[in-house]
């Protein structure tokens, strides 16, 4: 965590007011999901996960599971994107009965383009194990910082939440707030 | 971390071997450029290029981390690439390739999803012997093929595992074994067994796992000219599981012993692929079959 925080990791997120690039993505059932498409609908919550194996990332998709009806009244749809592959994206999904696309970003991709992708330094490997390039489907070894982003219906970043300390996420409620401030001041 | 940027300078880069002229080709300054590459140093923790006078070349860390970001630029490009082609709409196509004996049933929803975004793309499927498949795709005539294990699948493809697929007895109308819940291979020893280049070999296979000598019936042509034949009566075969049998043949499950093999999704590694291709692909690799 030091490492990623000295190596200025947070300065190379795409940041508020910079466009989210459009993407499509494979979800949890097999459909291609678009962003634009669901930006046509209102504002849209991504948040990405590192994977099914994280506990961290369980509680905040049990967080928002919990929230999801507040996000849905504010008139917010809610993305999760995780590196993993090969069904784990519908696992995450059942386990938490999760009723928001679970989407499956292959080979890290949109976690490139959004500036949140750091390679798995050396010696942190150890304690995470090694199922990764079974889980993603590449030999690589990347994960995305669990960071979280509101999308404005014209496709700019509205709010972000980024944070090297994956054990750190963004409150459902201060989502929830921020998504009122976007549909409010329409 | 890592930024696209970085990514895409340091692929130019491995193309290029020289600092001037990928600057140029991702229309950077170069010292803009040297900055990008050296921080790209900082998060791998070491050199990636050897910066010799007349020489610039990988290095080992380089070379090793070379494959891995081609295949995140590739994943970022083809996200956002099919994104604008799926609202632009232009002429796609999707050349898949089968492995002896391997139905397109499992993928075929994967097909239905690229082809609900990308309404004027021309579908492309086609059956052949695995080392044609592998040729096919590594002259660029073909996207991707689903290759059995069995096969050497050549280093320049890429495999990701996709499923297994495990023989069932397929049976002629009325047969006498259709009565079993079950066969065996004690049961088909004295039944004539259909095979051809694209049954997936599973005969062959059980006739040397076992030792057992099988009347085997040589009849070349596709899956559904041996179903047809089967359906004649001439005799029976032990086909895949996943492929889609209609009446009258009919199926049952073959144990003692089982036949499994695997199932790859393959691509060229490195060559990136058209919108539609990446995206099967893509969506191929985070299912569960």
């Amino acid at each position: 965590m030091a490492e990623l925080g000295r190596n200025g990791i947070v300065d190379q997120v795409i940041a508020p007011g910079e466009v989210f690039p459009d993407f499509m993505l494979p979800s949890a059932e097999g459909q291609l999901v678009a962003l634009s498409d669901v930006l046509a609908r209102g504002p849209v919550i991504i948040s990405f996960f590192r994977g099914e194996w994280c506990p961290f990332c369980r509680l905040m998709l049990a967080a928002l599971t919990e929230a999801l009806p507040d996000i849905e009244e504010a008139g917010a749809t809610l993305l999760a994107l995780t590196p993993e592959t090969g069904g784990l994206p519908l696992t995450m999904k059942t386990y938490h009965g999760a009723r928001f696309e679970v989407l499956s970003d292959v080979d890290c991709g949109v976690g490139l383009a959004a500036g949140v992708i750091f390679r798995i330094p050396n010696l942190y490997r150890a304690s995470l194990g090694n199922g990764f390039p079974e889980r993603h489907g590449n030999s690589g070894m990347y994960l995305p910082l669990p960071a979280t982003f509101i999308i404005a219906t014209d496709g700019t970043i509205a709010w972000r939440f980024v944070d090297v300390d994956f054990s750190r996420r963004a409150e459902p409620a201060d989502i929830i707030n921020a998504v009122r401030g976007l549909t409010r001041r329409k | 971390m890592m930024e696209l940027s970085q990514v895409r300078y340091f692929l130019t880069l491995c193309k290029t071997l020289n600092f001037t002229r990928a600057a140029e080709a991702c229309n950077v300054t170069q010292p803009a450029f040297t900055r990008a590459i050296q921080k790209l140093e900082a998060e791998f923790g070491g050199a990636l290029l050897f910066r010799e006078r007349n020489l610039t070349q990988l290095t080992e860390l380089g070379r090793n981390i070379r494959p891995h970001l081609e295949a995140m630029l590739e994943g970022a490009e083809a996200a956002t690439a099919i994104a604008k082609s799926a609202k632009t709409s232009g002429p796609a196509s999707l050349k898949i390739g089968l492995g002896p004996g391997v139905g397109a049933t499992a993928v075929a929803g994967a097909v239905r999803a690229v082809a609900q975004r990308l309404p004027d793309i021309a579908i492309h499927f086609e059956e052949a012997g695995a080392a044609a498949l592998a040729d096919a795709m590594l002259t660029d005539r073909m996207d991707c093929a689903l290759l059995p294990e069995f096969y050497d699948i050549p280093g320049r493809l890429n495999r990701w595992p996709l499923y297994t697929d495990i023989a069932v007895a397929v049976l002629p109308p009325e047969h006498r074994l259709a009565e079993k819940n079950a066969v065996t291979a004690g049961d088909v020893a004295g039944e004539k067994i259909l095979v051809s280049e694209y049954c997936g070999g599973f005969a062959n296979r059980l006739a040397e796992d076992t030792g057992m000598t099988l009347r085997l019936q040589n009849c070349q042509g596709a899956s559904a000219q041996l179903l047809d034949l089967i359906g004649a009566g001439l005799g029976m075969a032990l086909l895949s599981n996943r492929l889609r049998i209609a009446p009258p043949v009919t199926t049952r499950p073959f144990h003692e012993p089982e036949l499994r093999r695997k199932i790859f999704l393959t691509a060229v590694a490195g060559r990136p692929l058209n919108p539609a291709a990446a995206n099967f692909v893509k969506l191929c690799r985070s299912q569960a079959f």
